[in-house]
């Protein structure tokens, strides 16, 4: 497999949300808006590159009976880390995605490319895989935040172009289902051509 | 790798030990830059919300009023060059009534204008409202605000305008809108408290007091 074909198959053959159907917790509890889903998607990118490599790296000590409560605490304190440098250097952002950071321990894509991934491929190759399926994740939680948005409130990425009253439900999480349920029809259908 | 016992104890061991360090160490270095970035974000909406900066005003002084086990911070902001009072920024959290998930916390500016006083912004500085819904609390220009900048909150009814009060409560976030209130109300409290209007802190508390009476007979 070439290294393209590693990012590119994270958004389209093994998109997470639509394709792998991992991470649908976060995927419904943030969408309620655009810029909400794509900064739950970028920093599970951010730490799914990171987390994919630090995998790679001790896959080989690891014996294969406690490997996922293994991986569980270095996932874990690794996204402790984060939250904590990201709130003390850069707390302009840290107010954007902070709310995102602690969701990101227990969202089930970290662990599933760990354990699909990153423990069987090279150090290189997992940090590609995590940014071809972190893209995949932020571009379809965009989506999805955005037609919630947009049926919901009545606006995209924030700016308003419909006044009233717009459908409540669309904000809320039986809407996030139906949306998703819509979307991943579509998505299907165009990708499976 | 193949598992045994010895290897399974002993690689967890590890792992655990090396991840604890870390996160410990981690910890260690960045406490105080967090508390720092804390404060000065803190320090940073007091001056927001009276439409001023650090550069042109400072605090003067930080008066702590408690009603219960809640804490009222009422800041003084003076003008730097001549020293006068520009306005108050208060800390208050919602004592009453919790939002949906929890209490919100708000930092309320209070200019004084003639006898009275009026509201010159709000900001939202802690909320777990549901995104979408009562998180548009922390949005500029939202309806709650909107329907209070610029009056003197003696004339306003804390409480939401179809229980008639005077918020627009946010569209379907009536729960939100009403912690929302309740902070207002005990900001306000705060800042006639600290101002010396109310003269102990038994008749501040014997203001938020009487919306606990109210809102139990809402129920």
């Amino acid at each position: 497999m070439s290294k393209l074909q590693i990012i590119t198959k994270g958004i389209i053959k093994e998109n997470p949300t639509f394709s792998l159907v991992l991470g649908m917790c976060p995927t419904i509890g943030v969408t309620s808006s655009a810029i909400n889903g794509m900064g739950m998607g970028v920093a599970t990118m951010v730490v799914l590159i990171m987390s994919n490599m630090v995998i790679s790296m001790i896959k080989n000590v690891v014996p294969d009976k406690v490997r996922i409560p293994a991986f569980i605490v270095v996932i874990a304190s690794f996204v402790t880390i984060i939250e904590m440098l990201m709130q003390a250097y850069v707390p302009a952002l840290y107010a954007s995605l902070g709310v995102f950071i602690p969701l990101i321990v227990v969202n089930c894509i970290i662990l599933g490319r760990a354990e699909a991934f990153a423990s069987k491929n090279g150090v290189w190759d997992s940090a590609l895989d995590g940014m071809g399926i972190g893209l995949g994740f932020t571009l379809s939680l965009t989506v999805i935040g955005a037609v919630r948005e947009a049926l919901g409130s009545g606006a995209i990425f924030g700016y308003t172009f419909a006044d009233g009253v717009m459908p409540l439900l669309f904000i809320l999480a039986p809407g996030g289902f139906l949306v998703l349920g819509y979307l991943m029809v579509m998505f299907n259908k165009i990708a499976k051509r | 790798m193949k598992s045994s016992l010895k290897n399974m104890v002993l690689v967890l061991l590890l792992i655990s030990t090396i991840t604890a360090f870390l996160v410990a160490l981690v910890n260690d270095l960045t406490k105080d830059a967090i508390a720092e970035s804390n404060t000065k974000a803190k320090n940073m909406a007091k001056y927001a919300v009276l439409g001023t900066n650090d550069t042109e005003a400072t605090i003067l002084r930080d008066t702590t009023c408690t009603i219960g086990d809640f804490a009222i911070t009422v800041s003084t902001v003076v003008r730097n060059d001549d020293q006068t009072v520009i306005g108050y920024a208060v800390e208050a959290p919602s004592i009453t009534k919790s939002g949906y998930a929890d209490r919100i916390t708000l930092m309320v500016g209070f200019k004084e204008e003639g006898e009275g006083a009026v509201i010159n912004a709000v900001e939202v500085l802690s909320q777990k409202e549901t995104p979408g819904l009562g998180a548009n609390m922390t949005k500029a220009g939202n309806s709650l605000e909107r329907s209070i900048v610029a009056k003197n909150p003696a004339e306003l009814t804390f409480a939401v305008t179809k229980e008639g009060g005077s918020f627009d409560a946010l569209t379907g976030s009536t729960i939100s809108s009403r912690a929302y209130a309740n902070a207002v109300e005990t900001a306000y409290a705060g800042y006639l408290w600290a101002t010396g209007r109310l003269n102990t802190e038994a008749q501040a508390e014997s203001m938020t007091g009487s919306t606990i009476q109210s809102d139990s007979n809402l129920m």
